[in-house]
């Protein structure tokens, strides 16, 4: 029998949603705040050893030995790996595009520095660290190529021996006539971009612990995983076993935004853990390899973009340019964020034709990983400076101009030019909430008085779209084949009428565990406290992908409504026989099942539950005795990619509206943020306090990306960014404090109207806090166009701009 | 096992932790993020950075905030260290636990052990601290999951809650 899911509040079994829709006490807190939730470092597993890596210095090498005779004599030390074991045991990386992948520990040539050489496991960390010392490398230095412009020359090092170019993707994808929007506009405008490498960085780095038997082949793997099925089915491919060989048991984890990464040395501690016999081998990953050679560096882009307006200012045509510098080899699934923007690559706006020359380059630097977002938060940076350009100089309000190449509220659902379809949304709404909050026309007011005070205040008007739950045919342009990416979870009701619900991801941070117990206590009538959240290991779990691509929420709240339906659907049959009547004939509200015309005919859940399991003599043979159903939700209705990348992707399109007054210090470059409003709409907020903290994190991160954050480069290749005094995290100082409100249009494709809401405000904090920052350079007559905006950068542009101006006026 | 075998060069170490005595053998170079999470397998000490900057690792060392994993474990011979496990008690939940619930102080939690700690100090120095001087204890570590927001309100949340039950 079809299942129904509900669309919406109203359609839960109850009279009124005590939980759902409300900020509660959030079920995993107790425990964190305890520290009895165990993270995978404080796992002690019987015999465990801990492995130390050994990474090269140099980021373009020839290894011409390895002798690591004196490390293994060093008493402690149970094995080493080199990349002689890395060959005979694993296959290169599979998450890079094809071709590109190298093995987890350097053979003959390393390409970056910090790429794995050899590693140790031995009675612990320190010793491990020791041996280290002791392991002799001898490197031919290779001229390195850190600049992607240079490595797409012919006269370029080769990064990869096996290519015989760094150029791993080069291609226009044309979405509707193009060239005839650029003829027939009246204005074109055109700029460059610099969006520089920054990252995730989780306050807990990635952390493993393998056993890999060398008799049976069994590989279990404890970790703090993402998407624990995904990392199985990687390690599987990566070590040729049978996937039911490979079991990954997630724990809970300090956060991981995408950049959790940690699959080289996960692969290394399998291949020790094979190496010592199946011993458990332990590697938790330091800051300092993290910020030099961990998961978490993303997005390193040159921007050339071109938008063609016609004479009433509608934006009639969008080109971006991207050559985006993935590193040395592509690993880590870093194409995929060049790829997603075709999911919203028009943003929110009616622009009817775009283009996307897309280059994505090898260079001797740390391969790009994922990060928040998945690459829309660059691309909505670029295409709001287009139109603040544009509404600049055709002398409009950049909060009107916008307003009127919004898509229409009444023409949802719209399907872009880039091929995905938006589901719902108001976005005029949207503006007229935040523009409202900001008192805009004050704001603006007061800009005038700063600036006849000479003062570099500026405000910023930005939005952007969040593309929610997600799927793989987003990324068919990058390689990635597929489409549909299933969320299960299993709701049990014990004898004595308890739920249980099965899930199969850990705990991250968004408060997943509080939204399965919202929905079962209201689905059931229950108490959300009462409700126990379990995790399974992947051999047990139902199928799972976890948090990602802003995707949980929505498909965690299908799959378990699915399987209450399913409960429901059974009990009713069970009532049905116990009433002598037929299952149409009992109805489910509030927790109890009634039988029509009969007052006081009823079973609470609990009842039912009890009957089933203690006296299933008494259920018809044809139905099964457990009170327990499994659910696996898929977005329906997605597409397969065309030739040119179009598919419906992402299921939802959320949307937000950012307005932020700044003034920046013109004697040092230092932005300060004076006001920070926002109006967003994920459709309904099933949990509004938890959305709220991703909004708020969210900002957070955006403010590091626009004014903090960069791992650099030196010309050489050498990263000179490996610590947090160099990498520079955003603290409450740099916080401002946020005014938020919501607008509610739920999506007419998911389960209760939720939209995807995780990764949020990143997609439009950066865009908004440049707006801010080039409206208060306006006045000088110059623009930033390169993130972060870090004061050296500010101060010279002011710098410089008042030199012409005085130039100029030492000329008249 | 986690820890090393008896070392020829160990120091011995008295120290009283969470009001229990230990008295333990211990390597020279361990620090106290180590000894805590190894030897006493106290593990709700959690480790960021490793080099002082995020503050995720604070204990309490006679009743100041240490970055436990810039101190030598021999460092707290003979002295009171306060961990994570030390604020709850007899099955109670600490105010300052209390009120990070309520105001959704925390998302992952990796870090809140850090500031809870250090928001110990800031109480025992100042029972009714200003938002700035919040600021200033606060602003020692990072956060990547909240934006801040929510722990500034939980720590004014929690001084109210130890003030009331002061007064």
């Amino acid at each position: 029998m079809a299942i129904e899911i509900p669309k919406n509040l109203d359609e839960l079994p109850t009279t009124r949603p005590r939980y759902v829709g409300r900020g509660i006490r959030r079920v995993e807190d107790v425990g964190l705040l305890t520290g009895r939730v165990e993270f995978v470092d404080d796992v002690v597993l019987p015999r465990m050893l801990h492995c130390a890596i050994l990474r090269s210095p140099f980021p373009h090498a020839r290894i011409t030995g390895v002798d690591t005779q004196a490390a293994e004599a060093l008493e402690g030390v149970a094995a080493v790996v080199t990349g002689e074991d890395a060959r005979r045991w694993s296959l290169p990386a599979q998450s890079s595009p094809e071709g590109w992948g190298t093995h987890c520990i350097a053979g003959d040539k390393v390409h970056y520095v910090g790429e794995p050489v050899a590693a140790v496991a031995a009675s612990s960390r320190r010793v491990a660290e020791d041996a280290l010392e002791l392991i002799e490398v001898d490197y031919e230095p290779l001229e390195p190529v850190a600049d992607p412009f240079k490595a797409m020359k012919p006269e370029s090092p080769q990064v990869l021996d096996a290519q015989e170019t760094n150029v791993m993707l080069d291609r226009v994808f044309t979405w509707g006539d193009v060239d005839g929007a650029f003829a027939e506009a009246a204005h074109v405008f055109q700029e460059k971009f610099r969006w520089n490498r920054l990252g995730a960085n989780p306050t807990e780095t990635f952390g493993c612990i393998s056993e890999w038997d060398p008799m049976s082949l069994d590989l279990t793997i404890h970790g703090s995983i993402q998407s624990p099925g995904m990392f199985g089915l990687g390690r599987a491919a990566t070590f040729s076993l049978p996937s039911n060989k490979v079991n990954i048991i997630s724990h809970a984890h300090g956060g991981s935004f995408g950049g959790k990464g940690g699959t080289r040395g996960c692969d290394i501690s399998c291949l020790l853990s094979r190496k010592v016999d199946g011993r458990p081998v332990k590697w938790i990953e330091d800051r300092g390899e993290y910020l030099l050679s961990g998961g978490g560096q993303a997005w390193d882009r040159h921007y050339e973009v071109a938008l063609a307006v016609d004479a009433q200012g509608i934006v009639s045509g969008l080109k971006v340019g991207l050559v985006d510098d993935l590193g040395a080899t592509g690993e880590a699934y870093g194409a995929i964020s060049a790829a997603k923007p075709l999911a919203a690559f028009t943003g929110p706006y009616t622009i009817p034709v775009a283009q996307y020359d897309l280059k994505l380059v090898a260079t001797n630097k740390l391969p790009c990983g994922p990060y928040r977002g998945m690459g829309p938060p660059p691309h909505f940076f670029v295409l709001e400076q287009m139109m603040d350009i544009a509404a600049r100089s055709l002398g409009e309000d950049p909060a009107e101009f916008r307003r009127k190449n919004f898509i229409p509220a009444d023409q949802f659902p719209y399907t872009i030019a880039s091929g995905n379809e938006y589901d719902s949304g108001n976005y005029g709404e949207v503006l007229d909430q935040v523009l409202a909050l900001s008192d805009y026309s004050a704001l603006r007011a007061a800009q005038v008085e700063a600036r006849a005070e000479g003062r570099l205040v500026g405000v910023g008007v930005a939005n952007a779209i969040e593309p929610g739950v997600f799927d793989w045919n987003a990324y068919a342009i990058v390689g990635m084949p597929g489409t549909g990416v299933p969320e299960g979870a299993t709701v049990n009701i014990d004898i004595l009428g308890n739920a249980t619900v099965r899930v199969g991801f850990s705990l991250e941070g968004q408060g997943q565990y509080t939204l399965v117990c919202q929905l079962v206590a209201d689905y059931f009538g229950y108490e959300p406290e009462n409700v126990r959240v379990v995790q399974l290991d992947t051999q047990s779990a139902p199928p799972s992908f976890g948090p990602g691509g802003s995707r949980l929420g929505v498909a965690i709240t299908g799959a378990v409504l699915g399987a209450c339906e399913r409960i429901r659907e059974k009990m009713a049959r069970v009532v049905a026989v116990l009433m002598q009547s037929e299952p149409e004939n009992i109805e489910f509200m509030d927790g109890k099942f009634t039988l029509k015309g009969a007052p006081g005919a009823e079973m609470t859940v609990a009842e039912v539950a009890g009957t089933m399991l203690a006296r299933s003599d008494l259920l018809p043979p044809d139905i099964d005795p457990r009170p327990e159903a499994t659910h696996v939700w898929t977005a329906a209705g997605r597409t397969p990619a065309d030739e040119e990348g179009r598919a419906k992707s992402y299921l939802t399109a959320a949307h937000a509206v950012h307005i932020v007054q700044v003034e920046i210090d013109p004697e040092t470059g230092m932005v300060e943020i004076q006001r920070y409003c926002l109006a967003d709409d994920c459709g309904t907020r099933l949990n509004p306090d938890t959305v709220e903290g991703q909004t708020e994190g969210s900002v957070v991160q955006g403010i590091g990306a626009a004014l903090l954050e960069e791992y650099v480069y030196d010309e050489d290749a050498q990263p000179l960014t490996t610590s947090f005094m160099d990498y520079l995290m955003p603290t409450v100082f740099d916080a401002p404090k946020l005014e938020m409100v919501a607008v509610e249009t739920p999506s007419p494709f998911t389960p209760l109207g939720a939209k995807g809401c995780g990764e949020g405000a990143i997609h439009t904090t950066p865009a908004a806090v440049m707006c801010a920052i080039n409206d208060a350079l306006a006045p000088l007559g110059t623009s930033a166009r390169e993130v972060p905006a870090a004061p050296m950068r500010l101060w010279k542009l002011i710098k410089e701009a008042r030199e012409r101006a005085s130039d100029e006026n030492n000329n008249y | 096992m986690a820890s090393e075998q008896p070392q020829q060069g160990g120091i011995r170490l008295k120290v009283r932790v969470n009001g229990e005595q230990h008295e333990s053998v211990v390597d020279p170079r361990m620090n106290l993020a180590d000894y805590l999470r190894e030897e006493l397998r106290l593990t709700a000490t959690h480790v960021g950075c490793e080099h002082g900057v995020c503050g995720i690792c604070n204990v309490l060392v006679d009743g100041q905030t240490v970055r436990s994993c810039l101190m030598l474990a021999v460092q707290v011979d003979g002295k009171e260290v306060l961990t994570v496990e030390g604020l709850a008690e007899g099955g109670k939940l600490h105010p300052i636990q209390e009120a990070f619930i309520e105001e959704h102080g925390l998302q992952c939690g990796f870090c809140t052990g850090g500031f809870m700690m250090a928001i110990c100090e800031l109480f025992d120095r100042n029972p009714s601290p200003s938002e700035e001087e919040i600021k200033e204890v606060v602003g020692g570590q990072i956060c990547r999951c909240t934006g801040y927001n929510a722990i500034l309100r939980s720590v004014q949340n929690a001084a109210a809650k130890m003030g009331a039950s002061r007064s």
